[in-house]
């Protein structure tokens, strides 16, 4: 069962670097790519109301919170091992793992909706 | 015969009785060495004429039963296969294998490295029982099919390579170098058909993917075995398990061992001539 988890876990680093990648290629490399300022008020509303752009934040989001917490879990569990303590972890970091996605796609949902 | 150089080696042990309680603390031994002579060698002189309540294990002396594992100069070794003269230096600090509870002084317990090992099902699993039980036959394998995990039936249990690694230091139920790399020898042995539940045993949390691929068991193996290799080879087995990629693997089948064997070098004829 661990081995599933554990490919999802590599599978989620290499989406992290491509997501980053072309979050950083449109933020940082404007005048290369001849874009409008991509810090601009305009700029921002247009990626934030482009289903695609909102897709790919939340994908990042996800795949970057699942990627971050797990590995998290893996060095939680190597302290204190114990069965308890590795339930305990893993319903702490779930719950913070749906908290913080809620959190974070509520804004750009709530941008695209309206 | 020329006279053999000798020189005084201060031998720093760790003494420790958990009887007696207190804390663990460094006792020095100054040993006469020579040339070719052993850290082994050394800790027997100490206990036949400095110091009789030593405690250490050791069995073969030649590095094939793996008894005298312990730290020297920060380093697990086999003492029987490491040479004072190695380390070029005046004082060797020898204490018990880290990652183990110390029954006394240099002796460590192994019984956790014995429990992983077999909690891994270290041997044959077989459909055919019957025939496991009255052979018959032999099983076959190629020497293809051998080379696979040859290299991993060396392993002597000598418990280096768990004092070495960092996981096992720091996560006491990780199973550990030695029994992942077991895993690994039992799984790819063309004979096995027990794949499918050991791979399950060790698909845990302390299991095959807790390992950080340090490599220090590898690099300390006193076999020169590669247990690293072993558990990246399991996980291979894992992901494709997982993935499905992994196609059901019936066990070698049983084959008549030969009838006649050829002979490879001709062997010379001897004969004894009876004296007239």
């Amino acid at each position: 069962m661990r081995t599933r988890f554990h490919l999802i876990h590599l599978v989620t680093g290499v989406l992290i670097a491509v997501f980053l990648s072309i979050h950083m290629v449109r933020s940082h490399l404007d005048d290369i790519l001849g874009t409008d300022d991509p810090t601009s008020w305009e700029s921002m509303m247009s990626r934030a109301t482009d289903g695609m752009w909102v897709a790919l934040y939340i994908a990042l989001l996800a795949v970057a919170l699942y990627h971050a917490l797990y590995g998290l879990r893996g060095i939680i569990l190597e302290l204190t091992p114990s069965a308890r303590a590795a339930r305990v972890t893993t319903w702490c970091l779930i719950a913070i793992g749906i908290a913080a996605f809620g959190w974070g796609t509520y804004v750009p949902i709530h941008l695209l909706s309206g | 015969m020329a006279e053999r150089d000798t020189k005084q080696v201060t031998f720093r042990i760790q003494r420790y009785n958990p009887e007696q309680g207190g804390a663990p603390r460094l006792e020095e031994f100054v040993v006469p060495t020579s040339r070719g002579m052993t850290v082994l060698d050394g800790l027997i002189y100490v206990k036949e004429d400095l110091d009789s309540t030593l405690a250490f294990r050791a069995s073969c002396r030649m590095g094939i039963c793996g008894s005298c594992g312990m730290l020297i100069n920060s380093y697990p070794h086999l003492a029987c296969h490491t040479q004072i003269e190695e380390f070029h230096s005046d004082v060797l600090t020898v204490k018990p294998l880290p990652n183990m509870p110390v029954i006394k002084d240099l002796v460590v317990d192994l019984t956790p490295l014995f429990d992983h090992h077999r909690s891994i099902m270290p041997y044959i699993v077989r459909p055919d029982e019957q025939e496991m039980e009255n052979p018959t036959a032999e099983f076959g394998q190629t020497p293809q099919e051998l080379n696979d995990f040859l290299q991993f039936t060396y392993c002597m249990k000598c418990g280096i390579c768990v004092a070495a690694c960092p996981t096992s230091a720091s996560d006491k139920l990780f199973l550990g170098p030695e029994a992942l790399a077991q895993c690994y020898r039992y799984c790819a042995d063309s004979r096995d058909s027990g794949q499918r539940e050991r791979l399950r045993l060790v698909d845990t949390d302390h299991g095959a993917w807790h390992c950080h691929l340090a490599g220090a068991c590898s690099e300390s193996c006193p076999k020169g075995l590669d247990p690293a290799l072993a558990i990246q080879l399991l996980k291979r087995q894992l992901a494709s398990q997982a993935l499905g990629f992994r196609k059901k693997q019936l066990p070698s089948p049983v084959v008549s061992p030969p009838t006649e064997s050829k002979t490879r070098i001709p062997y010379p004829e001897f004969s004894v001539k009876a004296k007239k």
